[in-house]
């Protein structure tokens, strides 16, 4: 039940959480008698806007994020001092306007990219060197200030108007105070993300202040209950595979419940009975835990769904495979679970789709410890289209373009469709490749290479599936071709809300005419002057079904289909396959639910080519 | 800090033992004012009694001699050193201090910003613990004392703050009658001690007992010597019933009775 402690990413995020404990621990305190809870997690939320700029321009993350926490603290000692407002309504204030400013540059002005979603959610498990050395530096800070300020904030939050009158009352105080608040929720984004870091900073401390008599004892035991509750949230995790920064939120949560219970019932005998309740609650957790390997198979973690059936498809028996993305979840909402960190650090072999669909990949492989070598699939393919413009201005000229030209730019078989307008900025790869069977085709030839490198024994078992596999594919795409010329060339039009389909728009030779989130991402939001462009060209063009991604809420585009008229009743599978028993648990089966699909709004229910749509 | 004077500024001083000094004051918030016409001189060493109905303004003069609020009109003079001791109740008290550490807050003052208080201000603040009667309840948590065990805790760390003059803010409200005799002596042997002692309250009684008294509602109804300025028509015009114009400049009291019949 202690096996955790031997691996590498559970070292490096348990030493991370124990110097973190040490700012989290002091600044908690201050935090907490200073009634800052809020402005703190304010902080946390505002470094939103610094994380995406440092994302979009190139700098470093925690640069961007203390940036924008500076700022942000600035801002409000500054409002905070010339109003005579509360702090809170000024603290509110600021933090929805760097929220608002942190949306329109991810959305408008950068895509939005999943690092950022890395630094809004953060994970324990994924701790580099650097992260440990903000956390280091964050410590020193919050040490140095508490023994040299200490005393003055602690008369200062006792009360603010007499402190005045015995000189603490100085505003730098406060403004120290505010700046080592954004320094320690700056070092502490990575371990638990921007919007559960005042979990780690508040609550313990909080917990701590409903007992604690003197300041030392509230400092101290506070920085002892964040190593303590980080430890075993951490490790609880690990037991239980759940991500460790709710994990720590939630083991946090309960130790303040059952705090604030116990301090009803009287202070000493509430000190026992919280200390058996962790007990037991560790022991009935440990019970649970264990698990079982197999021995022989080669151990293959792949990071997509589509991807996960290719390597099963190939390696059968022989291999076992762990899938980390689950179906139906957006790729781009990932944060990695302890038991895909350990697959990875027990894999042989690690198959990623590529693009910034699981850019996360090469960071596991290198936070885990692993040996395991990384097949990226997308480099080599024969069919690679360009990614979307991420410009709003791009958008329409794209918009544009689609609807001016009749015979829009898929209809030219396999050429780069999107490489008229996509070389200002779109020098990536649409990652959607699986949607192409030739793709797919090429994909299963480099896991069948890859598979008989690691285990040549098996060498000719991987040849033969691969080659069953690939006859079944091909096949398919005929049939696929087939049926979708029963449509005249001038009525295959879709719309769809994700640009997932550019690859099979592209193969069999329809038009895509325009999209309603127009962006590569599904965190995008469109524009109201894009939405009502979208329902022009619907109407001029006559389309008659638009296709919502299956993997996101269909919402916006049931609103465009109200002011339209065009039906919505038919879904896509765009980033991920269905979950099992659905139609679209293969890649095969998936492939045939998306032509039916497109087949039957297309031609406006009258004709499929699979039966597989109900 | 903003409100001491210049130790090397020797003529407000020698102007006299005037410990406060008001003339033609207005005060009020966001330039509306809520206090008006101060005509007063408190002598160093003084007990003073505001009296005053709710929202009569006897916080906000406070206040004003804090330094946090700069006078609308006319002049306020404050040539002490002056410490605040708020209402108890006001105070934190889950806040995890004792009593000495809340009277060693009075040394930070005088301390650069990089010394922390070391054994020195300890040793002042349990002198002035000592002051106060409460040597032996130094170690306490200042949440777990009495009302009035708390009101002089915060008298010791005025005290060691060096303050000449301490404003106390209803400091007698929720006190039992043992704490509140205490408290009265402690007020009497600070005087005698040399310290100026603001005492607002709603006990015209006790007032009385005083040296001087300071009546307040929005404007100066009267001030001077109890005996003098506590008459019958101040303390209604103080507490409600009529509004008395107060004309000119009544130095040293006003006579109710006279200008009552006067308008
Ligand atoms: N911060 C403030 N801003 C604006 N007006 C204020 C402020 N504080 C007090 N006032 C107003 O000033 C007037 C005097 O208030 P003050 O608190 O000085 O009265 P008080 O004599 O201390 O009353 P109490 O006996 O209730 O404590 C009141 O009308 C009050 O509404
Ligand atoms: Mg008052």
């Amino acid at each position: 039940m202690f096996e955790a402690f031997s691996l590498p990413f559970f070292q490096k995020g348990l030493i991370e959480i124990l110097i973190l404990a040490i700012p989290a621990g002091l600044i908690g305190s201050w935090v907490v008698l200073r009634s800052l809870a809020f402005f703190s997690h304010a902080i946390g939320t505002a470094s939103f806007p610094g994380l995406v700029l440092a994302d979009g321009i190139g700098f470093s993350p925690a640069l961007g994020a203390f940036g924008a926490a500076g700022f942000f603290a600035g801002l409000t000692a500054l409002l905070g001092r010339s109003r005579r407002a509360s702090n809170d309504s000024v603290t509110a204030l600021v933090l929805v306007g760097c929220l608002a400013f942190g949306v329109i540059l991810a959305s408008d002005v950068f895509g939005s990219t999943a690092s950022v979603d890395t630094l809004l959610f953060g994970s324990l498990l994924s701790i580099g060197t650097s992260d440990i050395l903000l956390a280091a530096a964050a410590a020193v800070l919050a040490v140095a200030t508490t023994v040299l300020l200490g005393h003055r904030w602690l008369a200062r939050g006792f009360d603010e108007t007499a402190a005045s009158r015995v000189g603490a009352g100085a505003a730098w105080l406060d403004a120290v105070l505010l700046l080592t608040v954004a320094v320690t929720v700056t070092a502490s984004l990575n371990a638990v993300g921007a919007l559960l870091v005042t979990v780690l900073i508040v609550v313990p401390a909080a917990t701590v202040r409903l007992f604690a008599q003197r300041i030392t004892t509230q400092l101290v035991a506070s920085v002892l209950l964040v190593a303590v509750l980080g430890s075993f949230g951490l490790w609880l995790s690990y037991q239980t595979d759940a991500p460790p920064g709710a994990t720590i939120a939630v083991v946090s949560g309960i130790t303040f419940g059952l705090a604030l219970g116990v301090r009803s019932l009287g202070r000493r005998g509430g000190r026992i009975a919280a200390a058996t309740a962790l007990v037991l609650g560790a022991g009935v957790i440990a019970g649970c835990g264990g698990s079982g390997s197999n021995g022989d198979q080669l151990k293959v973690v792949a990071t997509t769904t589509q991807v996960g059936d290719f390597v099963e498809q190939i390696g059968g028996d022989r291999v076992e495979v762990t899938t980390i993305l689950q179906p139906n979840t957006d790729p781009h909402d990932y944060e990695p679970r302890p038991s895909d960190v350990k697959a990875v650090a027990d894999a042989d072999l690690v198959f990623r789709s590529g693009g910034h669909l699981d850019e996360w990949a090469n960071d596991i492989v290198a936070d885990s410890g692993s040996g395991a070598e990384v097949v990226d699939l997308s480099s080599g393919l024969p069919v690679q289209l360009e990614g979307e413009e991420e410009h709003e201005h791009a958008h329409e000229e794209e918009a544009a373009h689609s609807s001016e030209s009749e015979a829009g730019h898929s209809h030219e078989g396999e050429a780069k469709p999107a490489e008229e307008e996509g070389h200002e900025h779109g020098d990536e790869v649409d990652p959607h490749w699986w949607h192409d069977p030739v793709n797919v085709i090429a994909a299963t030839k480099e896991i069948d290479t890859a598979l008989s490198e690691a285990s040549p024994d098996n060498a000719s078992y991987f040849s033969e599936r691969t080659a069953s596999f690939d006859k079944e594919a091909r096949e398919l795409d005929r049939q696929i071709a087939a049926c979708v010329k029963q449509v005249p060339a001038s009525e295959r039009k879709i719309v769809t809300d994700h640009d997932a389909f550019g690859y099979f728009t592209n193969r069999y030779e329809i038009e895509s005419v325009g999209t309603v989130i127009p962006a590569l991402t599904t965190q995008a939001e469109p524009s109201a002057g894009d939405l009502a462009d979208l329902e022009q060209t619907i109407k001029e063009e006559n389309v008659k079904a638009i296709f919502p991604e299956s993997s996101v809420s269909p919402a916006l585009a049931e609103a465009v289909a109200e002011d339209t008229g065009a039906s919505t009743s038919y879904t896509l599978y765009a980033d991920t396959l269905g979950p099992e028993g659905s139609n679209g648990e293969t890649w095969m089966s998936m492939m045939k639910a998306n032509t039916d699909s497109l087949m039957l709004g297309m031609t406006g229910g009258q004709t499929d080519c699979f039966g597989t749509v109900g | 800090m903003s409100s001491k004077p210049d130790p090397r500024d020797d003529t407000a001083a020698s102007q006299g033992d005037a410990a406060v000094l008001a003339r033609h004051t207005e005060l009020g918030y966001a330039g509306q004012p809520v206090l008006s016409g101060l005509e007063f001189e408190i002598p160093t060493g003084t007990r003073v009694g505001v009296l005053g109905p709710n929202g009569g303004g006897k916080t906000t003069l406070f206040r004003a001699l804090l330094g946090e609020l700069t006078p609308l009109g006319g002049t306020l003079e404050v040539n002490s050193t002056t410490a605040t001791v708020a209402q108890t109740d006001r105070s934190r008290l889950d806040y995890p201090v004792s009593a000495l550490d809340v009277a060693v807050m009075g040394t930070l003052g005088r301390l650069p910003w990089w010394r922390r208080p070391g054994r020195r201000e300890r040793k002042r603040a349990l002198g002035a613990l000592e002051k106060v009667g409460l040597a032996d309840l130094a170690g306490s948590t200042f949440g777990d004392l009495s009302g009035g065990q708390r009101q002089r805790v915060l008298i010791a760390r005025a005290l060691t703050a060096d303050a000449e003059m301490l404003l106390m803010d209803e400091p007698f409200t929720g006190l039992d009658n043992k704490s509140e005799a205490r408290l009265e002596t402690l007020i009497d042997e600070l005087s005698s001690s040399g310290h100026t002692v603001l005492i607002a309250t709603h006990e015209v009684e006790q007032a009385s007992r005083w040296d001087l008294v300071l009546c307040l509602n929005k404007t100066q109804i009267s001030f001077g010597d109890p005996a003098v300025a506590l008459s019958k028509p101040v303390l209604e015009a103080t507490y409600g019933g009529h509004i008395v114009e107060i004309p000119g400049q009544p130095d040293l009291g006003v006579l109710p009775a006279h200008h009552h019949h006067d308008h």
